[in-house]
């Protein structure tokens, strides 16, 4: 109300100022009679509505009651349609239920909000909680009885060729196939395998068409194995209590899943995966590594036959490189010393393995 | 100065590839990038980690991410998706026990949305190795490449990429320039037009 008082003039101060008084009075008096009017119309046109009492103790009793029986009215129809599925005569309609049960519970959050004027903050609160569970359930229900079509991109469908299976727990109990990749049968490449409690021997001459490529070694137990003479690469795949007595490979050899066995190698490069309680003597060129392995050891190459430095000088081996205790664990990324492996103690080597050339 | 002409100078400058070196543990990706660059090759350890070779090679420069391929550290090859020109596939022909596992690896790496658009070069390494298998060179050509085919399934790979599968051996070093060749030639052609 923007009623300005006309400014009273200076000089006269007593008769303007009681006729100003007057004036303003009338005028407090005439604005005090509208606001009281304007609060009695409000209070008779909320008079219909009978939920909406003047605050009073017994008005949020009553709240307290209303709300409390919507909210067991909607909680047993959502237990009602979620038993639907397993219901011997199922709701006709739960989509259309469900959306009706979610314009009750909207309506019941809009009689929260129309009477939080007088309420006590905690039971607010408490209200509100409950109607928010009660969404919650509401969304859940709807998940289980109306399934969403998820969003998915489709994929193209991709051939993969039988993976061959590599279990370290059955070494040496599995039945051999001759080597069948993929779809495409390959002749058996050179090698020892599927052998038990054996004396294995192979002297490689070398040179002229003789010359074997690479060899595999697999699937044996308590066998020993004598390779004479140089290799181009060596395979050597679930082994269990062997001993593996090699020449000079010129390349690298790969080893997987060995248990209890006594390996003596020269070769350029060494892997070996998932070994364990084995020993390695070992002439490398470069580092060799483990990876899932445990209680492996290492100490220097130590064999001896007939012709063995000529073969490692040709393979370029014949130098002592100290690698053999260079070892890098591919599961022990840390500065400290990895407790997968150690060097074999002087007093338990080997010292030197002499093998005699049968066919001299 | 023409906006055709700055292009071009820019052009000119960067003559840079970016390729990655990836394949099973043991494939020989390591002594391929050392022997191209002239090093010694006999005390190469296995790769804990990645290298990195920056290589001229005819007017290109080439940079050489070769990855290592152990079980453990296969994860990381995504790391180096990233603006990858050209990617090299490295298999290790002698050793048909896991070819599985190398066609499984090369199909995750196929899927990846970062690498579609990068020439894929195909190496059979170890070639020298099977001298023994078939004395005829003839059969010997067609033995491993019937056989990477087959099983790599590589026919069913998507139309729209470029490779090509070439047999070498790090060893000898045969091989390796006409893969390369092959993939400089494929990588300039799609990004250097205006040569």
């Amino acid at each position: 109300m923007e009623e300005q008082a006309p400014p009273p003039p200076l000089p006269t101060t007593t008769t303007t100022t009681e006729t100003l008084d007057a004036a303003t009075q009338r005028k407090h008096a005439a604005m005090l009679d509208r606001l009281s009017t304007l609060q009695q119309s409000r209070l008779l046109s909320h008079k219909p509505n009978p939920t909406d009492t003047p605050p009073s103790f017994e008005s949020i009793q009553s709240f307290l009651s209303r709300f409390s029986t919507t909210k067991l009215a909607i909680e047993s129809d959502l237990a009602r349609i979620r038993q639907s599925p397993s219901d011997p005569n199922p709701i006709p309609d739960p989509k259309s239920q469900l959306q009706s049960l979610s314009l009750s519970i909207a309506g019941l959050e809009k009689f929260v909000a129309k009477n939080s004027y007088f309420l006590p903050s905690y039971e607010v609160r408490t209200c509100l909680k409950s109607i928010s569970d009660l969404k919650q359930t509401l969304d859940h229900v709807t998940s289980l009885v109306i399934p969403k079509k998820k969003f998915s991109f489709k994929s193209k469908p991709t051939k993969k060729g039988p993976i061959v299976p590599t279990s370290p727990t059955q070494i040496g109990t599995r039945n051999i196939e001759p080597t069948k990749v993929g779809s495409f049968r390959v002749p058996d490449l050179p090698g020892f395998r599927g052998k038990e409690n054996e004396v294995l021997t192979k002297v490689f001459t070398g040179g002229g068409l003789d010359e074997i490529g690479e060899f595999t070694v697999s699937d044996l137990v308590d066998c020993e194995v004598r390779l004479l003479g140089c290799l181009r690469a060596l395979f050597v795949h679930r082994l269990r209590n062997c001993r593996v007595y090699v020449g000079p490979v010129l390349g690298s050899v790969l080893i997987e899943e060995v248990e209890g066995c006594v390996f003596v190698l020269a070769s350029h490069q060494i892997r070996i995966h998932c070994a364990a309680l084995s020993d390695f003597y070992l002439r490398v060129r470069s580092r060799p590594i483990i990876e899932d392995s445990s209680g492996v050891r290492f100490a220097p190459y130590c064999l001896h036959y007939d012709g063995v430095e000529r073969d490692l000088e040709e393979s370029n081996l014949d130098e002592e490189t100290g690698n053999w205790a260079n070892v890098d664990d591919f599961r022990w990324l840390r500065a400290v010393q990895s407790p997968n492996w150690a060097v074999l103690p002087e007093s338990e080597r080997i010292s030197s393995l002499e093998i005699l050339n049968p066919d001299t | 100065m023409g906006l055709l002409s700055i292009i071009r100078k820019i052009k000119r400058k960067e003559k840079e590839m970016r390729i990655l070196m990836v394949g099973l543990d043991n494939s020989g990706k390591t002594t391929i990038v050392l022997k191209i660059n002239g090093e010694d090759t006999s005390v190469i350890s296995p790769t804990l980690g990645f290298n990195i070779k920056t290589i001229a090679y005819n007017k290109y420069t080439l940079n050489i991410w070769d990855v290592g391929g152990q079980r453990t550290i296969r994860s990381y090859w995504r790391n180096y998706f990233e603006q990858t020109d050209g990617l090299v596939w490295v298999v290790d022909s002698s050793d048909l026990r896991r070819l599985d596992d190398c066609k499984f690896e090369l199909d995750n790496l196929l899927k990846e949305e970062r690498l579609s658009g990068a020439s894929l070069l195909i190496l059979a390494n170890k070639q020298d190795i099977q001298g023994a298998l078939s004395p005829d060179e003839i059969t010997k050509a067609s033995w491993y490449s019937i056989l990477l085919l087959q099983v790599l399934n590589l026919e069913a790979m998507d139309k729209t990429r470029h490779w090509r599968i070439v047999g070498c051996s790090a060893y000898t070093g045969e091989g390796l320039l006409e893969g390369f060749d092959w993939l400089v030639q494929d990588i300039a052609s799609r990004i250097y037009v205006l040569e």
